[in-house]
């Protein structure tokens, strides 16, 4: 084994002296050879003739040696490698076409990719992450829900101290806290959590400690931090001296006990956490809001994790947990909070409720990236494909042109293999190099992409960065073998077969036939997948267009937004209460200012505060029935610009708790079909009082839209927010005379002065916000569009190059034709009808495939059925012109044909 | 006598080459015409054959070789066997009779020389 090495070694890096100890060698048997003959008596000039005759040439004898040099396949491997860089650096052109291409695509390929799994595949950076799963409650909850994925506080005790199949469990609630900052105020998203969260995750402490039992078993008792790494290097400049210090959250003086190990942001991508604070602080984190102390069932607020006890898959633990959980519900049945929630008919879908156990690195923002980054990825591995296509169709002309050369060698005692290991060597340069310059294009891709897809104070926040990891160089490695593969073997494998009589003859004037067939079929799969491209690119710009279009329903130029949460800085509900009076006054007289109007609820942001009502002669309770609310000031609908459509707006008289509601036309027509929707009552069901239907609907303003563009526009009621007692935080809207972006610094400054301690935050334009909400829309048409461009063009060039060398091929015979009289037009009618069996065979696969793969697409689609019929024929269109256009060329060219110059050929 | 090619009998060579120099060290030379001698000339061990295998006995580490004098005074490069070399030597040595008994009682040569 060491002599093998040791031997390895010498043949790569001593080559000269072994060849130069061969060359001697050898020269000392001549020599001996020669001394024996002499010696036998033989004349000296036969000896010497006698020795060369006995050695057989020497220049064997080395080859020979050296092919059975340990390491002898590096050799060749060099050599073919050569061979290869000097062929294609012969051939200049075909070389930058192949590794541009190339680039592109796999460069387009990493780059989805690279977004792909860091978004949606990857997991947490904890301890075993794959043990780590979501413990979710499916079905309806009845009370108040912060989401699909939360449970109540109790029932999270009750899991984790009766579960048999997690080894441990924790649970967190995610929210934002002021943090002061010299003189200002800024607002961070915080992570509330268990006392095992650290401990179960597996995370440490860089610095200090986590928090464990002590600082999370008695509510309002441990005042304790511990800061995120990042944050803790951005905010405190990496300051060792902070352990100990004490930092105001929310006006709640807090001490930091550590700092988190680096790299982990919380449980939650796209939100990740600066501070965390044990949950048992509750009270002091989210003020005026106690759903840990009062142990409600029926508010939803914690998301519960839990880690797999070794050995337990999620199945065992999902169906262990079910007994449990079905007790525990008909233990919650029996409550009064329960029936006051809940009619008797929701009892028994909601005893059966479920236990759903999901992965623990699921969260929103993958659940609504997975598909579009997976159709975008798809769509770059068809570009890839069209591209390993064109390639596939280059070197199978180049293989027809190579013919002699490889006749030649194979005359010459080259073997097969060896000449399709040269083609092989070949590929792999081309896509080696494509890759190269790929990942350097992926780079910038992912720049620029990232950069239009956040916002700009958001980016610097984001965990997804375009550094290539070592994931993504194993990808781009794995796609560059696989390309090379595709686009290479064809044509290797026929070069192989080359028949070296034939191919030495000469042929110079008639091009081979060899893959005429292959190549056309290549370049009806080609139109096929481009056609695909283009109807995907049609469908998601289309889309993007019909969201743009459609708008929310009221007027959105001259809006600005922003929220502001009073109680985050130690305000009570009255002092928010009077902020809100003097804010309003305040803005009103700021030069520029039309109008101002706030809400509790921000619209189009993917938020909704739901409740079940109860009627006269209705009831519904199950979330899908619920209406939307809000509490609004009385300017609310003047601001935005809704007209009162029947009825009256609030009045600053309307401050009696819920005796007055402003609905939508949904609203009446959902619950009061056929009559007056002014004067009906309604009622908010609530779990800690039965309730009785007074509130009485004052005023009905049109239907728009409320969480997001692609909604139907949902029942919605408000209420005036100065007949609530517990307002938190609002969302101001300013509509403003001139164009509000330049208002922005203005106002933000002005909102400084009014008070410091209240940050403004997400301060931008309503059309900022609503451009921001489309922007995976946005992404995937403007991918989408780029890469279908993108294919087109492959696909024509492909076109263009078969249609041009079967012209090439046929020069001879187009001559002959035209010297037996046969008119130009007959010479570009037949060229042109090979031209259109080609697209027409390509559009008609490229339709049908089109046709079932749009169901794949459906739910990413706004406005239109995903068989528009106009976007796929406009799509065919434009493929069947471009690329007829593409064959005109050569047949204009067949048409130019001179007869005798043709004739004369060979 | 004309010599056997010797790429006729695969791994003949090998045998011969270790078992020529299981006495003493030899240059190439010296190796074919001990080869040679030792089959009564049945071997006559050409170079192009020859010298591949010295080399890649000697990557496989059966053999070592050094630069010495010859008889002419002039500098060649002597192989000598190595600890593997001899075992290596053992082991064909045991194969060789193995398979020269069983052709020889397979072809009937022992009776026929009866």
């Amino acid at each position: 084994m060491i002599s093998r090495l040791r031997a390895l070694w010498n043949n790569a890096f001593r080559r000269k002296q072994l060849d130069r100890d061969l060359d001697e060698e050898l020269e000392a048997y001549l020599k001996l050879v020669e001394a024996e003959k002499l010696r036998e008596g033989m004349d000296p000039e036969e000896a010497h003739a006698y020795a060369r005759r006995q050695t057989g040439g020497t220049d064997q004898v080395i080859q020979n040696v050296r092919d059975v040099r340990t390491g002898v396949w590096i050799d060749r491997l060099m050599q073919d490698v050569q061979y290869g860089i000097r062929t294609l650096a012969n051939n200049p052109t075909f070389s930058l076409v192949s590794v541009g291409t190339l680039a592109l695509g796999i460069g387009a390929n990493t780059a989805m990719f690279s977004l792909l799994d860091q978004v949606v595949l990857r997991l947490l950076p904890v301890r075993h992450p794959e043990q780590l799963v979501i413990v979710k409650e499916t079905g309806n909850h009845y009370g108040n829900s912060f989401g699909p994925n939360t449970m109540s506080w109790p029932l999270f005790e009750d899991l984790r101290s009766n579960n048999q199949v997690f080894s441990e469990m924790f649970c967190r609630f995610p929210t934002h806290v002021t943090i002061g900052y010299s003189d200002q105020t800024v607002q961070i998203s915080a992570e509330l959590v268990s006392s095992t969260y650290f401990q179960t995750l597996g995370v440490e402490a860089v610095l200090g400690r986590t928090i464990g039992h002590d600082d999370d078993s008695v509510p309002d008792s441990k005042p304790v931090a511990v800061l995120s790494y990042s944050f803790w290097q951005s905010y405190f400049n990496g300051d060792h001296n902070i352990i100990g210090r004490t930092i105001a959250l929310n006006g709640q003086a807090m001490t930091v006990i550590g700092v988190a190990q680096p790299g982990f942001d919380g449980v939650e991508m796209g939100e990740p956490a600066k501070v965390f604070v044990p949950i048992m602080m509750k009270t002091e984190m989210t003020p005026h809001s106690d759903g840990l102390k009062d142990r409600r069932r029926r508010l939803s607020w914690v998301t519960t994790y839990g880690r797999l006890k070794p050995g337990v898959s999620t199945e065992q633990a999902q169906a262990s947990l079910q007994p449990l959980l079905h007790s525990i519900l008909e233990m919650e049945v029996q409550q009064p909070e329960f029936t006051r929630s809940a009619t008797a008919a929701d009892r028994e879908p909601f005893l059966r409720n479920r236990i759903e156990l999901l992965p623990g690195s699921d969260n929103d923002l993958r659940e609504y990236m997975r598909r579009p980054l997976w159709v975008l990825l798809a769509l770059t591995a068809a570009v890839l494909l069209l591209a390993c296509a064109n390639l596939a169709n280059l070197l199978l002309a180049r293989a027809t042109t190579r013919e002699k050369e490889f006749a030649v060698r194979l005359a010459i005692g080259a073997g097969r293999a060896r000449i399709v290991r040269q083609l092989l060597v070949e590929s792999l340069l081309l896509s080696g190099a494509g890759a190269v310059v790929g990942l350097m294009l992926a780079y910038a891709a992912d720049r620029i992409l990232l950069r239009i897809y956040l916002p700009a104070d958001a980016a610097a926040e984001f965990v997804v960065s375009p550094i290539p990891d070592e994931r993504m160089l194993a990808f781009t490695f794995g796609v560059m073998l696989l390309t090379s593969l595709v686009f290479a073997l064809l044509p290797a494998m026929r070069a192989s077969r080359t028949e070296i009589t034939l191919a030495l003859k000469d042929r110079s004037g008639v091009a081979s036939t060899g893959g005429m067939s292959l190549r056309r079929l290549l370049v009806s799969i080609q139109m096929a997948l481009s056609l695909l491209l283009l109807v995907g690119a049609g469908l998601f710009v289309r889309t993007l267009r019909n969201l743009e279009n459609v708008g929310p329903g009221f007027p959105t130029d001259h809006l600005l937004t922003f929220t502001t949460a009073p109680t985050l800085s130690g305000y009570s509900f009255a002092e928010t209460k009077s902020y809100y009076d003097r804010l309003k006054v305040d803005l009103e007289t700021m030069p520029g200012v039309t109008s101002i109007g706030f809400s509790t609820m921000p619209i189009l942001r993917g938020y909704a505060w739901q409740n079940a009502i109860v009627g006269k002669d209705f009831e519904g309770t199950p979330i899908e029935q619920q209406p939307v609310l809000s509490q609004i000031d009385p300017n609310y609908f003047a601001t935005l610009g809704i007209p009162i459509i029947a009825g009256r707006a609030f009045t600053a008289q309307d401050v009696a708790p819920t005796d007055y509601a402003v609905v939508n036309e949904s609203f009446a027509r959902e619950y009061f079909p056929g009559r007056n929707p002014l004067g009906q009552r309604f009622g908010l069901v609530s779990d800690s009082q039965s309730v009785t239907p007074k509130t009485e609907v004052i005023g009905v303003i049109p239907d728009r839209k409320y969480r997001d563009l692609r909604e139907t526009p949902p029942p919605q009621a408000y209420f005036p927010y100065l007949a609530v007692s517990n307002v938190r935080g609002m969302t101001v809207y300013v509509r403003t005379q001139g164009d509000p972006r330049q208002f922005g610094d203005a106002l933000r400054e002005r909102m400084h002065q009014f008070d410091p301690h209240v940050p403004a935050v997400d301060l931008q334009t309503v059309n900022e916000q609503i451009g921001f909400s489309l922007r995976t829309e946005r992404l995937v048409a403007g991918l989408s569009a780029v890469f279908g461009g993108f294919a087109m063009m492959l696909a024509v060039i492909g076109l263009y190059g078969v249609m041009a060398y079967t012209v090439l091929r046929r020069t001879r015979e187009i001559g002959i034709r035209i010297a037996l009289g046969a008119l130009r037009s007959n010479v570009i009618a037949m060229i042109m009808r090979e031209v259109l069996v080609l697209i027409g065979s390509g559009l008609a696969v490229g339709v049908a495939l089109a046709l079932v793969l749009v169901n794949l697409i459906r739910s990413q689609l706004y406005g239109l059925n995903a068989r528009d019929p106009l976007t796929f024929i406009s799509s065919a269109i434009v493929l069947a012109l471009a690329a007829g256009l593409a064959g005109f060329i050569p047949a204009l060219r067949a048409s130019g044909v001179d007869p005798t110059t043709a004739l004369r050929q060979e | 006598m004309a010599g056997i090619e010797s790429d006729l009998l695969q791994g003949t060579l090998d045998v011969l080459i270790l078992k020529a120099l299981a006495l003493q060290e030899l240059h190439g030379m010296g190796i074919s015409r001990r080869i040679g001698q030792m089959t009564n000339g049945a071997f006559d061990v050409k170079p192009g054959s020859l010298f591949p295998a010295l080399h890649r006995m000697e990557e496989a580490g059966w053999l070592t070789s050094n630069w010495g004098l010859a008889e002419t005074n002039r500098r060649a490069k002597f192989y000598a066997l190595t600890r593997t070399g001899r075992k290596q030597l053992q082991t064909e040595i045991e194969r060789w009779a193995r398979i020269s008994f069983a052709m020889a009682a397979a072809l009937g040569i022992g009776q026929e020389a009866l």
